[in-house]
């Protein structure tokens, strides 16, 4: 056989078992009890309790943001981001946080919004106040 | 109903531009066709005919798309915003060096732009490919012809089962939302346009997408030279002209993923240069094959070897050029990524486009397999050519992976289709992820871009040059070792696959030296790939000095103890807290908040860096000016922007990571200022005023109170507020203040100042952060010092120089006439004749001050400018002037009492909003990258250069 077909048979087994490994990278979004159960690092989709307090005092602690989100299947819990606190936080519906459950609270160390788009199309602008 | 009348609309370049778009469309296939059929007819005379249509159409082509180009710059400058890529993309406030961004922004420009690229590349080919134009012609125009149809916009069949063919750029806005708004014939006078995103409002804007996307637009020559080598069976031949093509895609494309990092790294705040997003992978992918291709067809120009690889590399380019764009305009990545365009409807157009690519390209491929020559023997072990088969089989194999991962939100597209509730998977840490695998290709790639260099083509006789290689790879690995010793020594290597990975690339940076050294001797063509694989070793070091030791030293040193357990977490608090003027410590440096300034919109801080030594004297000190771009209504941060101390060795990046809510949004601020506990405090120029303020603490159940005293030191006219901007015609006033507590042994001065501006009032407050109190000047200040003219009662006297009188209980001494006065009110003209009269005031308890109300003779008529003393609410004018006796008359009014206070309100629950958080990153090593990463591009370049002189014929 010829040495080419060799090494790319080589290729093709090494990258099936990369991919195969990879699924362990991979997760699913999880939900607050699953973060519990788990213990380890998950990613949850969420929507931003905007009726919950939203807690950032950068003057105490720039390092320090909490507020809630309510999972999937509808549970509600407090989120700590240890960071500051985004711009356009308030905007934002969906939200995904990469932590973990410390206690009763998720310790986020990654955070994703997705926000109604800047400029909605739907608005038009109105130029000053009269009309 | 009737339809509305518009007014104001201008129809008429919308409809040229969309009859240039049917036009380019139209043409466009009839250039492929003309081409094909000169192509395919060569034999039969009415090839040249054909040949004549192709060029023809296709420069029909060129002009419509510039037209249809033309047209929207036009409409964009003009500001029509009648339509909706207008007005979508372009607002008044737009400043005109933008309009190119504004342009790209969208889909359908930068569809337009790809397209114009096509162009400008098909014109060149059209005059240098020679034989080799009908076939790459007829492929250009079709993937020009399928581009054009995205932005076609036309329905094909009807009623609800129509098919929206392509997302047209000229409609009208109100051909595309229903809003009440277009019931009004005059709609636009009311509407004005979004403009562009203010993130994009940067040079990096205006100079990165047409580099890309010329790289886009590039990798289609060498697809469809390898489409024409196998449509005219004429494989051997093809692969010359490609190349050249190839290198220069490679160039582009490479530098255009590079201005995607700078831009990443310099002007956004995502802290690096390379993130694994969706979108960056999918336009390194193409990049990574394209270069496997410029591999196998050296190899192919050079020995005959690998001409189907080269064929296969260069077909699927294009195809992952074309599945980039599916991914990013189709919707799909969804959450995944941060710069996809959002959903237009064009899913299932971008989906033909991309079977057309694979299927089209590769169905040719399959049906001439057999065709193409492929030499029975193998490529020696020891040759060149082998290792750089094998290499870019890893650079393919690379391309697999990461667009194996980077497709997983496809993945779950698929899986979802048959089975509705399946939850979709997402990487959880995607960095890690493909760092880990892209790791071991690292490893390979810098392992054979150090020993293939010094392997030769067809080597047979491995023994003969072994002796010369084994010296010169011995000094190589060694001096490499030495090398490696020493980074090590410089920045932390974590694991021993680091170790390995840092090497090689050391390895591949001193052998490719080596062999320019001693190889190369006034051999340019091999300098271009000496300087690129050299390069790539620089890259290499350059990443994992800058990656792994990516450092945020920005750590709080006052952390919340308590709140969170876990040591690790303390790693993640990345951001700094500095309240203004008062320095901080940070990773050696003294950190200080020195001031900020807003210019339109752009709010710049300045931070001053200091580093000290041991007797704590200044080594070195700089500033770094981070800045925050508002929206338009000043309600929030549109744009964080960084700024980066560069070091040789290294780069302090920093950015601001968040401020006081107040200085955030004007709505908060004019809300914080609401709920502020404001008193009024009386205060009597020359007299301490004192009150009691009590604060209620929380816990325990107690009162604080605290005595606080004020004293009016001054009132001034000439008003220095930081927040403040003289305008013509204002009437500004400032109260110099000064404040004590009790317990608080400083004494604080504030400067608070209000300002009549036509009929608005303004207030600017000022606050003394060190007692949390603010101060203001409200409407009753202004109206007891400056009072209304008509509610003051004037009385008059006559004064003669250096005599003095008393009225209304104030001393006034008239010292002399000044024939230069000065007022704020009076504004000297050609011909004036103005006097002022220096008068000194003095009041009941002896304090001095001076005036000089002016009498003015222009054009024979007199004038009086009024002068006050703001402190005793003290009205002076000079109406009179007798010429004989020198004496004057003066018309004295009060608005204020003797011994009467004036109104200052002061707030004691003011906290201090002067502070930034700011995220400081220190990256060792990044220059190594843009070094090695430029020289890449460099390299490649330059080879382009050669083998274009190459190629021309040599003058006789």
């Amino acid at each position: 056989m010829k040495r080419i077909y060799l090494i790319g048979m080589l290729m093709i087994a090494v990258a099936i078992a990369l991919l195969v490994n990879a699924a362990g990278d991979t997760s699913t979004y999880a939900s607050f009890s699953d973060a519990s159960a788990m213990g380890k690092k998950v990613k949850i989709a969420g929507q931003l309790s905007k009726d919950k307090k939203m807690v950032y005092n950068p003057e105490k602690d720039p390092n320090f943001f909490s507020f809630y989100i309510k999972d999937t299947k509808g549970q509600e819990r407090q989120v700590i981001l240890l960071g500051a606190k985004p711009q356009d936080f308030e905007l934002s519906e969906q939200i995904v946080v990469t932590g973990e459950m410390k206690g009763d609270a998720f310790v986020a160390t990654e955070l994703l919004m997705k926000c109604p788009s800047k400029y909605k199309d739907e608005e038009i602008k109105i130029k000053g106040e009269a009309i | 109903m009737e339809p509305i009348q518009y007014v104001g609309e201008h129809l008429l370049p919308g409809k040229i531009g969309q009859f240039g778009i049917i036009a380019a469309f139209i043409s466009a296939l009839l250039a492929s066709v003309g081409y094909f059929l000169a192509e395919s007819r060569k034999s039969l005379p009415e090839s040249e005919g054909w040949l004549k249509i192709g060029r023809g159409a296709f420069a029909v082509h060129g002009l419509s798309l510039f037209a249809v180009i033309g047209v929207m710059f036009y409409l964009m400058i003009r500001q029509y915003f009648e339509y909706q890529y207008v007005w979508s993309h372009v607002s008044e406030e737009l400043p005109m060096k933008y309009i190119f961004s504004a342009f790209w922004e969208g889909q359908e420009g930068s569809f337009l732009l790809w397209m114009f690229w096509h162009v400008v590349l098909g014109l060149v080919l059209m005059f240098r490919a020679k034989t080799w134009e009908a076939p790459t012609l007829a492929v250009l125009s079709l993937i020009q012809a399928v581009v054009v149809s995205m932005i076609l916009g036309i329905y094909l069949g009807f009623g609800e089962h129509a098919v929206k063919i392509g997302s047209n750029p000229l409609l009208l806005l109100r051909q595309t939302m229903d809003a009440p708004i277009f019931n009004n014939a005059e709609y636009l006078k009311l509407i004005k346009g979004n403009g562009l995103n203010p993130l994009l409002q940067n040079y990096w804007m205006t100079i990165h997408p047409p580099t890309l996307f010329l790289g886009f637009a590039s990798t289609s020559i060498p697809f469809a030279f390898a489409i024409a080598g196998l449509w005219t069976r004429r494989h051997q031949e093809w692969l010359k002209p490609a190349l050249p093509w190839a290198l220069f895609s490679g160039a582009i494309l490479g530098t255009g993923i590079l201005m995607g990092g700078a831009w990443a790294y310099e002007a956004l705040s995502f802290g690096g240069y390379w993130a694994w997003d969706p979108v960056e992978n999918m336009s390194l992918v193409p990049w990574l094959t394209l270069i496997a291709g410029i591999h196998t067809n050296l190899v192919a120009n050079q020995t005959g070897q690998s001409v189907r690889s080269a064929y296969v590399y260069y077909l699927l380019t294009f195809g992952l050029i074309v599945y980039s764009t599916f991914l990013t305009r189709s919707g799909v990545l969804g959450d995944t990524s941060v710069h996809a365009f959002t959903e237009m409807g064009l899913e299932w157009q971008l989906i033909f486009f991309l079977v057309l690519a694979f299927v089209g390209g590769y169905g040719l491929f399959f049906a001439r397999y057999k065709g193409i020559p492929s030499p029975p023997k193998e490529e020696p072990l020891a040759s060149r050519e082998f290792w750089m088969f094998i290499g870019s089989l890893v650079l393919l194999f690379s391309a697999v992976i990461i667009t194996a991962s980077t497709s997983l939100p496809v993945f779950n597209k698929i899986v979802q289709f048959f089975n509705p509730a399946f939850q979709g998977r997402v990487i959880t840490e995607p960095i890690a992820h493909y760092n880990k695998n892209q790791l071991y290709i690292g490893i390979f790639i810098t392992l054979l871009s150090g020993l293939a260099q010094h392997l030769r083509y067809r080597e047979w006789d491995w023994k003969k040059h072994l002796k010369r290689y084994s010296v010169h790879l011995g000094i190589a690995l060694s001096l490499s070792f030495l090398l490696t010793y020493l980074t090590g020594l410089w920045i932390e290597v974590k694991a021993w696959q680091y170790w390995l990975l840092l090497y090689l690339g050391i390895f591949t940076v001193v052998s490719n030296t080596d062999y320019l050294i001693r190889f190369l001797q006034g051999n340019a063509k091999a300098a271009g790939s000496v300087l690129a694989h050299a390069g790539f070793g620089i890259m290499i070091v350059g990443v994992l000095a800058s990656g792994l030791n990516k450092k945020i030293i920005s750590n709080n040193p006052f952390i919340m103890e308590g709140l969170i357990e876990g040591a690790d977490d303390e790693a993640l608090r990345k951001n700094i807290l500095l309240f203004k003027n008062s320095p901080t410590m940070m990773a050696g440096y003294e950190l200080t908040y020195v001031h900020d300034t807003l210019n339109v919109y752009t709010r710049t801080y300045t931070v001053n860096f200091k580093r000290k030594d041991a007797q704590g004297k200044v080594v070195e000190e700089f500033d770094l000016h981070p800045n925050i771009l508002y929206d338009k209504s000043f309600t929030k941060i549109a744009a964080s922007n960084p700024s980066t101390k560069r070091y040789w060795n290294k780069d302090i990046f920093t950015h601001i990571a968040s401020l006081a809510t107040v200085e955030i949004d004007l709505e908060q601020r004019q809300a914080r200022e609401d709920s502020l506990n404001y008193r009024p405090v009386g205060l009597i120029q020359g007299k301490k005023m004192s009150f009691l303020d009590t604060v209620r603490l929380d816990n325990p159940d107690t009162t604080l109170v605290r005595r606080y005293s004020l004293s009016l030191k001054a009132i001034n006219r000439s008003v220095k507020h930081p927040d403040y901007r003289p305008e013509p015609g204002d009437l500004a006033l400032s109260a110099r203040i000064q404040v004590e507590r009790e317990e608080e042994k400083e004494i604080f001065t504030a400067e608070p100042a209000i300002v009549l501006r036509n009929e608005l009032m303004l207030s600017y407050p000022a606050q003394i952060n060190e007692l949390s109190a603010r101060l203001r000047l409200t409407e009753d200040f202004l109206r007891q010092i400056v009072a209304f003219e008509e509610d003051l009662n004037y009385q008059n006297i006559a004064l003669g120089v250096g005599e003095e009188k008393e009225i209304l209980g104030i001393k006034i001494r008239f010292d002399g006439f000044n024939r230069q006065p000065v007022n704020p009110d009076y504004q000297a003209e050609e011909g004036d004749l103005p006097v002022g009269a220096q008068l000194s005031v003095m009041n009941a308890e002896g304090n001095r001050f001076s005036a000089e109300p002016v009498f003015l003779i222009r054009n024979g008529q007199a004038f009086d400018f009024k002068d006050m003393v703001e402190e005793l609410g003290l009205h002076l004018r000079f109406p009179l002037l007798d010429p004989k006796t020198e004496k004057i008359t003066l018309r004295v009014a009060r608005s204020l009492e003797d011994g009467s206070a004036v109104p200052v309100d002061v707030a004691t629950n003011s906290l201090r909003s002067d502070y930034i958080v700011l995220e400081a990153i220190e990256f060792p090593g990044i220059n190594l990258f843009w070094l090695g990463s430029s020289l890449m591009m460099v390299g490649l370049a330059f080879s382009m250069g050669v083998r274009l002189s190459a190629r021309k014929p040599k003058a006789a």
